[in-house]
């Protein structure tokens, strides 16, 4: 039954449908996300279908960090999703809780509440940043390695940290991205 | 025995309705796409989306009531598949046909949208409920028109039955030119009971997420998604079959290319509807249909009425 599994997974590559969730972000990754979807950027492409109902997505877009408020709201979404099913965090805040990280009211990134699957870092990411990380995070199903990152161009001194070996903050995808294999991330 | 086994799962039966579904649902989607100067998804994009849902876990939610969950995508997906033997296709004889087989086909075209209801009903969730009372509100305001626009040409050609309504207008082909009227309400009726924009009021996701079929994932929300691909390509049909009747006398492999235009045709015109017009309120939907599409359909009704007088006396 090898090549039912194959069909399988081919099919999930080809075929993720999105709910998006706003945990507590300041609008801006939403706007993003939206535009994402809009006939510009042309997503259903690549399959992906924004749906209303976490019954009938496989990929929880979050953005924003964890509120205390609501944090059991996401945990419940993302346990209505039916297997199998992946979490996407888009935006600094999303990933690491950002520019909010300390707040009394934040709990921290969306992995304080639930297992995340893909970040996509960004304040905010683009939408070519995001249609890419859930490209990637399929892509990664297949067990092939996702495509390396475009390298920059930049020579060491221009580079805002610091040239080769430092953490880049853009792996996003978008231009000025360092390579991971060189940026030591790998 | 084995032939009406193949005729019933191979042939005009399951696996071709299933191949030819996909197949419109891609064409759908993909004028819808250039419509909006977009590229579109690719070719087997229906086919992944399938697949992919059949793969996925299905989940019952606790509340609902299980059997009726579990039955009511296998129920939408029989009786489509069996309304579309009773539709003549490529020739002026359906595969099984008697006289009254046209009230069959309306009737089992309706059958899908009452387990929409039922289905949204039985999910127990707010939003498949308020998505179930719409979609039974919707079914009052399109399914007359649609009876009376069918009706019409019957009422011209004099007989029941679909086969021998087709072999009357093989005959007289001009006579199809008097039912323009009953085309344009039986392709907005249509839209309506497919639940696309602007009657897609039913799962409208921008106010109650996937109305009826909120909860629906996985095994059974493929199986209605399939169910209402194949309603679509049934659909067309019997609209190319009443309304269109052209090219039935030349043959298998010709007819057979007639029909695939015509149906292409409909399904262009609805994925056109689809694409110019926004999602009406349920009121607006319901005065439109009682106030234009209703008379419209009356007014059809009484021509071919004056007519089937005037031309068989
Ligand atoms: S990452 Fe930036 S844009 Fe996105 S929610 Fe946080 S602060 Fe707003």
């Amino acid at each position: 039954m090898k090549w039912l599994q194959k069909l399988i997974t081919w099919a999930r590559i080809k075929s993720p449908w999105i709910i998006h969730f706003n945990t507590g972000a300041c609008n801006a990754c939403d706007i993003e996300i939206v535009a994402a979807l809009t006939p510009r950027y042309d997503i259903e492409r690549f399959g992906i279908l924004l749906k209303g109902t976490p019954r009938h997505a496989d990929v929880l877009m979050c953005s924003g960090p964890v509120t205390r408020q609501i944090r059991d709201r996401l945990v419940r979404i993302y346990e209505q999703m039916p297997e199998p099913k992946f979490v996407v965090a888009v935006g600094t805040c999303a990933c690491s809780g950002g520019v909010f990280k300390g707040c009394y009211n934040v709990k921290g990134g969306i992995d304080a509440a639930i297992p995340v699957s893909a970040y996509i870092p960004g304040c905010p990411a683009r939408p070519e940043a995001i249609i890419d990380g859930v490209v990637k995070l399929l892509t990664s199903l297949q067990g092939a390695k996702p495509a390396p990152i475009a390298d920059c161009g930049l020579q060491n001194a221009d580079c805002p940290v610091g040239g080769q070996g430092a953490a880049c903050p853009d792996l996003s995808g978008r231009r000025g991205g360092c390579s991971p294999q060189k940026a030591g991330l790998e | 025995m084995a032939w009406s086994l193949f005729n019933l799962l191979i042939f005009p039966g399951f696996l071709f309705l299933f191949v030819f579904g996909l197949a419109m649902e891609f064409v759908d989607r993909k004028l819808y796409a250039r419509l909006q100067n977009r590229i579109g998804p690719p070719w087997f994009q229906p086919f992944a989306d399938f697949v992919k849902l059949a793969a996925k876990e299905d989940i019952i939610p606790e509340e609902a009531d299980s059997v009726m969950f579990r039955l009511m995508p296998a129920f939408a997906l029989a009786s489509v598949v069996t309304a579309f033997f009773y539709i003549p296709l490529w020739s002026t004889q359906s595969l099984f046909s008697f006289n009254g087989d046209l009230i069959v086909v309306i009737y089992l075209l309706t059958i899908p949208t009452l387990t929409f209801f039922l289905a949204g009903w039985h999910s127990t969730s707010l939003f498949s409920m308020i998505g179930a009372t719409r979609t039974l509100t919707q079914l009052f305001a399109y399914e007359v028109p649609l009876f009376m626009a069918i009706l019409a040409p019957a009422l011209l050609a004099g007989t029941w039955s679909l086969s021998e309504m087709t072999v009357f207008y093989d005959q007289h082909p001009a006579y199809a030119a008097f039912n323009i009227i009953g085309l344009i309400v039986s392709l907005i009726a249509l839209q309506g009971k497919l639940e696309r924009v602007p009657f897609d009021i039913p799962e409208a996701e921008t106010e109650i997420v996937g109305g009826t079929f909120t909860e629906y994932s996985g095994r059974f929300l493929a199986m209605f998604r399939i169910a209402i691909d194949i309603e679509a390509v049934v659909g067309a049909s019997l609209i190319a079959a009443v309304f269109l009747p052209f090219g039935l006398g030349l043959g298998a492999a010709w007819g057979f290319v007639f029909y695939l235009v015509k149906v292409l045709a409909v399904i262009a015109l609805l994925a056109l509807l689809r694409t110019v017009l926004a999602r009406l309120r349920i009121e607006q939907m319901v005065i439109f249909c009682w106030r234009i599409v209703a008379p419209a359909a009356l007014f059809q009704l009484l021509i071919n009425l004056i007519l089937s007088g005037v031309l068989r006396p």
